[in-house]
């Protein structure tokens, strides 16, 4: 694997691949001629070459180590540095699978002179926000990150959305928009508080500031700012209406990437940057992530639409993973980030189900629709596995996750916070059913009977092939472990992430002074 | 730092203000209140270099006189990216706070989510799955 990263002479480069590619591969297809057959053939390209790459990234990880680019050959506290470890590595693989898949479905949906021109760049800029996201190395550039991933998603929200729903783009905005003023704020702050922006200066200069209230109050409010992204509990409300409201693959794109872009910042920040002494804000997030599943769980329950009701499944997944990071363990880092794996491809594949469902029966209100299970076997099959696994039934990939989840919470003794993920479990089970029955066991209605199309089948055999991979995690969970368990390691391993970002320096650029790197913690008392 | 009064004063006002207009029914409002909001951010960006009397810039000239400490520039970089990005997000708000006005016929959040005169939530759903 190490062969593919020597083409290009210094392999650290390679980590700036999948910010660079996505926009290059954009503005080609901005600049298209007019048919679009050909932006369809260069962004599946494009996201076949970023799943690729990503894959290769995990595998070079585990052979060598990270990938870490000092842009420009700057030193790393001053200059920006991307770093492209485990975890960065599954994350871009699962956003370009993602996308690959939500832009197949797409394909299959619509036809190619009905297709929105400005649908598939923008799904780029977005794809190359949230890659920079999780490779950069510093809290300003991952500012930069959001605000790109955020202003592409506006536009895509509102692009094809009618006059009925757009509406709903307000409190997504709104709030977002305030998380955004803050997220700056805090970036000031922490400035203030140690001098420097990089992930590994902030991780040594953090330690020193164990204990002081300064460091707590960075430490909740960073956990607000990202806790919005993620939807966690007071903080979920602008989700479930802003993603039932999109076309269903980018919907679809939405509820696989953009929550999870939180939870793994929510993993890199209280896992590498911030001191693993912050034991109150970790039962802080632990407790947060008990409310949030069962509140989330609960929400589904009174829906009648498909859409909404993966929507506030989403908010109480979010919970179980928020869970993980707040027991914060190896084990139960390890827990987080093989449940990540497994939420983004299941909870994609069941809202492009959801996408089919309104396309053979005409809506997705469950009570207007039927009979899909005689008209669309696949379909139905592809969303029983993907179900029974959001709920946890095993061998599937979710019950992996929740039971690595579970264990956890059982070794450290957070009784009411088990009991709650269980509930939750089981409330998920039956919005499942209720979807089942709803629209795949029950008859068709009979003024509107499903007619299966070639588009249809095509639309199907995506969410087959997603429930393929699905099974794969699922069956192959012990290899999925071992990656997930050295990606936590990795995460946690804080004096490490420190030497290779800093220490790495000093062999490539012998002639600099070492000392550079170490500057004494800004003093704001003065 | 507590010659840096008036800055966190101003800033913790501007903030409050912000957050106030952003909480308005009135759509206008909302954008404005974004708009100090985002200045606000900027504000205590800037306020973090420090008070600037007596420090020379950051870009040494001919005659910056030595052994004078240099104001932090690394704020003024940030706060640059900061100010084009939130340049950019307020004309995307401008231009769909304009939409849903035209789209709904009204800059007000309560006229805007009310669904009474439009024969609520499941109705409207049925509209839209006909669509």
């Amino acid at each position: 694997m190490s062969g593919f990263f020597d083409i290009a002479g210094t392999p650290a480069n390679l980590a700036a691949l999948p910010i660079i590619g996505p926009i290059v591969v954009a503005l080609f297809c901005l600049l298209a001629p007019r048919p679009a057959l050909w932006r369809r053939i260069l962004a599946t390209l494009a996201f076949a070459g970023l799943l690729v790459h990503a894959i290769c990234v995990v595998a070079h990880n585990l052979e060598h180590g990270p990938l870490i680019l000092r842009v420009g050959g700057w030193l790393a506290p001053y200059g920006i540095v991307l770093y492209a470890d485990t975890l960065a590595g599954v994350m871009l693989a699962l956003s370009s699978f993602t996308a690959l898949s939500c832009a197949l479905f797409g394909f299959a949906e619509t036809p190619v002179r009905d297709e929105n021109p400005l649908r598939i760049p923008l799904l780029l800029f977005l794809l190359a926000g949230i890659n920079l996201s999780f490779v950069t190395g510093d809290l300003f550039n991952l500012f930069v990150a959001f605000e790109v991933m955020l202003l592409a998603s506006y536009g895509l929200m509102t692009l094809e959305v009618g006059a009925k729903e757009s509406r709903q783009a307000l409190p997504y905005l709104t709030l977002n928009l305030v998380g955004s003023s803050l997220f700056l704020a805090v970036a000031g702050f922490a400035y203030s508080l140690f001098g420097t922006l990089n992930f590994a200066e902030i991780a040594v200069r953090a330690d020193a500031l164990v204990g002081d209230y300064r460091l707590t109050l960075l430490a909740v409010l960073m956990l607000l700012v990202f806790g919005l992204k993620a939807g966690l509990f007071p903080l979920y409300q602008w989700l479930p209406g802003s993603y039932s409201m999109m076309p269903s693959p980018m919907a679809a794109f939405y509820a696989g990437m953009l929550t999870k872009v939180g939870v793994y910042v929510l993993i890199r920040i209280f896992g590498t940057v911030m001191p693993a002494e912050l034991t109150g804000i970790h039962s802080l997030i632990a407790w947060t992530a008990g409310l949030t599943m069962v509140i989330g769980v609960l929400g589904a329950v009174g829906q009648g639409r498909v859409q909404t009701i993966l929507s506030y499944h989403i908010v109480s997944q979010i919970g179980f993973m928020a869970l993980a990071i707040g027991l914060h363990s190896p084990f139960a880092f390890t827990a987080a980030i093989f449940y990540i794996t497994h939420h983004i491809v299941v909870k994609a594949a069941l809202f492009l189900v959801g996408g089919s469902v309104t396309r053979l029966n005409g809506t997705d209100d469950l009570s207007r629709t039927g009979g899909l299970w005689r008209a669309a076997p696949w379909l139905g099959i592809g969303f029983v596995l993907q179900a029974m696994s959001l709920a946890g039934l095993p061998p599937l990939s979710g019950f992996w996750g929740k039971f690595m989840i579970i264990q956890e919470g059982f070794t450290q003794g957070q009784w009411v916070l088990v009991t709650l993920s269980l509930v939750a479990s089981i409330l998920t089970l039956m919005s499942m059913l209720k979807i089942w029955l709803g629209a795949f066991w029950k008859p068709a209605p009979e003024d509107r009977p499903v007619v299966t199309t070639a588009r249809t089948r095509a639309m199907s055999a995506v969410i087959v092939g997603m429930a393929a991979v699905s099974l794969c995690i699922g069956f192959g969970a012990e290899k999925f472990v071992r990656i997930a368990k050295h990606a936590a390691t990795e995460t946690l391993d804080r004096a490490g992430y420190v030497e290779r970002v800093r220490g790495s320096n000093d062999t490539l650029y012998p002639n600099k002074t070492p000392g550079a790197a170490k500057e004494n913690p800004k003093e704001i008392t003065q | 730092m507590t010659n840096q009064l008036e800055a966190a004063v101003l800033i913790g006002v501007l903030f409050g203000s912000g957050i106030y207009l952003c909480l308005s029914r009135r759509m206008l409002r909302m954008l404005f209140g974004f708009l100090l909001l985002s200045n606000a951010a900027n504000l205590s960006l800037i306020a973090i270099s420090g008070d600037p009397s007596g420090r020379r810039s950051a870009v040494v000239g001919a005659n910056s006189p030595a052994g004078v400490a240099a104001v932090d520039p690394v704020p003024q970089a940030l706060i640059l990216t900061a100010i084009v990005i939130g340049f950019a997000v307020a004309a995307y708000l401008t231009v769909l706070v304009y939409r849903l006005y035209v789209d709904r016929g009204t800059a007000n959040v309560t006229t805007l989510f009310d669904d009474k005169h439009k024969g609520g939530a499941s109705a409207q759903a049925e509209k839209e799955g006909e669509a």
